[in-house]
């Protein structure tokens, strides 16, 4: 068949694709993934202030008896023991009363400017951690970020060209299939040829990781050992993005058991897989978790929270200054809550990442206050995120 | 005479691909097949025929909201509507077992993706199908943001399908004033900040969670991806400007009564658009250098159909039009001779399509497109011949593939880029699609080379034919034939 020109240049010169089985074993490269909680996790749930006088009685019928203790202060959710192991050892780092600059109460917009990192809705229609990725130099032809998912989300979406990994809801086809298939693409159609090389050389890697378990709240664990996998190799991506949903818990959420006990076990067996996978990559990686706002301080008439404002949010990793919790504590007292419901933000969640990507990544502050985290020059990056 | 790879690039390129005994039709007169597609009266597809209209899905939409509401117990904004409206606590015991969320919507839009895949594997007239998934994601209405999940598939048919062959000055009318767009780019909450409806709460003091001011969304998409495009020629002045002209465009919000109504099975005789005259922010407004005078809705009319007649938006569309029909980066030639057809005859689109069709640019090269999913996934059926499908099947294969029917994840829609579909994962997915379809179609009397003919012609390579010849099974000749390079270009 005949192929136009351009589209042969086209395809010689950007191989979008994971390279092929060269990679050796991993050392010193800095990786950061990126797990967004999508619905709003009740971050005075999984990080309970039970240090806090009016927290009884806000929390009424949610407050917590049996969580894991990290100071006088703070508590864990007891569903989350490995991220206390983590803390334990200086790996956790707990951020609380933060807050994206959106003050509505829309999932949609609240995400938004959660992974745009504009500091309205619909600021831009690329995502922070593709500009992020976008300063950092790059052998030809590799990306930087994968998405394990089927369509990149917006916070990797943007002008850096990125990679995704989805588990198949359809049979995998034979091997002796795809060689006649890559035959007749080898034969005309380079592009096709190279993205099907590439697809070749992921599976590999990831031998065995079809649709099984990757359904479900149990699927982040199977997403972070095939992240884990990915990352792990030498010139693989430099970080990866997962995603969870199911954190919308405006009903019966529960306590130590329930719909958000479960996400949270799930979210702690998947941060656990993450560690044990990357092996020694585990002390070069940055594991950032993210959720779109918090909800509201007090349970309402359905055993459940509504939307809200100022959340929890988690670092973890080799990297991190942890075993403390980061936080400007503003209190749940009536005044001191914003709009009488909602656990007022102390800290701008944009600083916290701009710190984390400045220690980590080495991105620079001009690329952060513009690029990165537009107009948000005048917002300094955290200082101290990360060992020194 | 009869020209076989010139029909098989018109079925390809500006239909769904070609059905057994298509390419013989098109050959003839492969241009005049396209063009005649594009006949101003046309019938509506039988199953697109069937689906409920918008009001329907409204209130369907309004109503699970309030039966949500009710279940979780902070009803107690329903409670007083219920009293205002005379509703009986009976009659909110009845809405409050409405079923599931996922329950109502997941069939509804199960119901409608196979409505619009149907009718693009069945259609007689792909080209004129095709027009209505372009412009569809033109004007991208997507149930990835929740509060218009119900909403896409009934403003591709009342929005966007009656003007595919009539005038972009409608068409830019209809999705404007549709609640499914109303309610995506988030107009619906936009009221002017010196409107009456403004004045009075402020007087009245309590108006704390009321709208007060106005949301630009939808007039900076207008201005953005509708009509000028970036770099069209326009300001952030125009974009207030043209978001309060547009203040007060609503749509016929359902009260708790017609929720009532539609559960005991009485339509409510609902309309679509409002013009909420108290939320308008009065006054003129400059638009693009011209004063639009205060004249309620027809204020926005007369900007909206400017804004299409501008040359700007002559030459966005053209560049659209000839991005998704003829390459990724269309030749200026045939960009500027589309424009001119659209500028010549006011915005005529069945004038455009043939200015498209009229490029020669458009027949040089067969494969110069990679298909979208949807189409991909589309041809392979019409090429099996295929009529119906299991429910939810072909939604699930083509989101698989990456392109979630009616979820576009952004308002600029799908891209019409290769790059954008060329990645391992996704081409990964494509081939378990053509193992999957492959052996589904496969039986002992279908051959996978007669069907490869039939879809592709003279574009059918010598070296899948020699593949499909010598695969090892019926399913396997069918997998390499989707699979290859010729049937997923276009």
């Amino acid at each position: 068949m005949q192929l136009s020109r351009r589209l042969l240049l086209a395809a010689g010169g950007a191989a979008l694709s994971f390279p092929a089985l060269s990679w050796a074993q991993a050392g010193g490269a800095k990786k950061l993934v990126l797990v967004v909680l999508r619905g709003g996790l009740d971050g005075l749930a999984a990080l309970a202030p039970i240090g806090d006088p009016d927290y009884t009685r806000v929390r009424g019928r949610l407050a917590q008896a049996d969580a894991l203790a990290l100071n006088g202060m703070f508590a864990l959710h007891p569903r989350l023991p490995k991220f206390n192991a983590l803390y334990q050892a200086g790996e956790l780092l707990p951020v609380h009363a933060c807050a994206t600059p959106y003050r509505e109460r829309s999932h949609f917009d609240a995400q938004n400017v959660l992974e745009s990192g504009a500091a309205q809705p619909f600021g831009r229609d690329s995502g922070w951690l593709n500009a992020a990725l976008g300063t950092l130099s790059t052998s030809a032809g590799r990306e930087r970020g994968l998405a394990l998912s089927a369509q990149a989300p917006l916070v990797l979406r943007g002008p850096n060209a990125v990679a995704t990994w989805s588990p198949s809801a359809l049979p995998a086809p034979a091997s002796d299939t795809i060689a006649r298939v890559m035959d007749l693409y080898e034969r005309s159609d380079p592009a096709l040829a190279t993205a099907l090389h590439g697809a070749i050389a992921a599976n590999s890697l990831v031998d065995g990781a079809d649709g099984a378990g990757a359904r479900g709240p149990r699927a982040v664990s199977a997403l972070a050992r095939v992240a884990a996998t990915f990352l792990r190799q030498t010139d693989g991506p430099t970080a990866a993005v997962v995603e969870m949903s199911g954190w919308d818990t405006h009903a019966n959420q529960g306590l130590e058991q329930g719909p958000l006990a479960r996400n949270l076990g799930a979210l702690d067996d998947g941060l656990d897989t993450l560690k044990t996978e990357l092996g020694p990559a585990w002390r070069d990686t940055l594991v950032v978790i993210i959720t779109e706002f918090g909800r509201t301080a007090a349970p309402n008439g359905a055993g459940g929270t509504d939307h809200g404002t100022a959340a929890a949010a988690f670092l973890a990793g080799g990297v991190v200054a942890g075993g403390r919790v980061l936080s400007d504590w503003p209190g749940l007292s009536a005044g001191a809550l914003l709009e009488r419901r909602d656990l007022r933000p102390t800290t701008d969640l944009r600083a916290v990442l701009k710190g984390a990507l400045a220690d980590h990544l080495r991105v620079s502050s001009a690329a952060l206050g513009r690029d990165v985290f537009p107009d948000s020059a005048a917002l300094a990056p955290i200082q101290g995120l990360l060992r020194a | 005479m009869t020209d076989m790879r010139t029909a098989a690039i018109a079925a390809n390129r500006f239909g769904f691909g070609a059905r057994p005994g298509d390419l013989r039709a098109i050959a003839g007169d492969p241009r005049g097949w396209i063009k005649a597609q594009f006949a101003p009266q046309a019938s509506m597809p039988a199953p697109i025929a069937a689906l409920p209209p918008g009001e329907d899905d409204l209130l369907a939409f309004g109503r699970w909201i309030a039966a949500r509401r009710l279940r979780r117990g902070n009803a107690e904004g329903i409670e007083r509507q219920a009293e205002r409206q005379g509703v009986s606590d009976e009659e909110l015991r009845m809405l409050s077992t409405e079923e599931d969320f996922i329950a109502t919507f997941r069939s509804r839009a199960v119901t409608a993706i196979g409505a619009r895949i149907e009718a693009a594997i069945t259609s007689s007239a792909p080209a004129r199908e095709r027009a209505v998934h372009f412009w569809s994601n033109h004007f991208t209405v997507s149930a990835a943001k929740p509060a218009a999940i119900a909403l896409p598939p009934s403003f591709e048919r009342e929005a966007i399908r009656p003007h595919v062959a009539g005038n972009f000055t409608d068409m830019l009318a209809a999705s404007t004033q549709h609640p499914g767009m109303l309610i995506y780019l988030d107009n619906w909450l936009s009221v002017g900040p010196n409107s009456v409806a403004v004045q009075r709460r402020a007087r009245r003091a309590h108006g704390q969670g009321q709208l007060t001011g106005i949301n630009e969304n939808l007039a900076r998409e207008i201005l953005e991806l509708h009509t000028l495009g970036v770099g069209g020629g326009y300001g952030q002045a125009d974009v207030q400007s043209l978001a309060a002209i547009l203040t007060g465009w609503t749509y016929d919000r359902p009260r708790l009564i017609d929720y009532v109504r539609e559960a005991r099975g009485e339509r409510s005789g609902a309309s679509l658009f409002e013009f909420d005259a108290p939320a308008h922010e009065p006054g003129a407004h400059m638009l693009l250098g011209r004063v639009y005078l205060e004249g309620g809705v027809a204020q926005g009319e007369r900007a909206l159909a400017d804004l299409a007649q501008h040359p700007s938006t002559a030459r966005f569309i053209a560049t659209k039009l000839t991005r998704h029909y003829i390459a990724d980066d269309p030749p200026p030639t045939a960009v500027a001779r589309v424009a001119a057809a659209y500028a010549r005859s006011d915005g005529d689109l069945r004038a455009t399509m043939d200015a498209v069709v009229d490029c020669d640019e458009a027949w040089a090269d067969p494969f110069a497109k990679f298909k979208r999913p949807e189409e991909y996934a589309i041809s392979a059926l019409r090429a099996a011949n295929i009529q119906t499908l299991p429910v939810g099947a072909g939604a699930a294969a083509i989101g698989a593939m990456g392109q979630r029917v009616y979820a576009a994840p952004g308002p600029d829609g799908w891209s019409d880029r290769a790059e954008s579909w060329l990645s391992a994962d996704l081409v990964y997915k494509r081939i378990e699609f053509a193992q999957t379809y492959g052996e589904r179609t496969a039986r002992a009397d279908i051959d996978a080379r007669q069907i490869g003919e039939d879809a592709l012609g003279p574009l059918f390579s010598a070296d899948t034919r020699q593949a499909v010849q010598r695969a090892e099974s019926p399913a396997q000749a069918l997998t390499l034939l989707f699979a290859s390079p010729e049937f997923q270009r276009r």
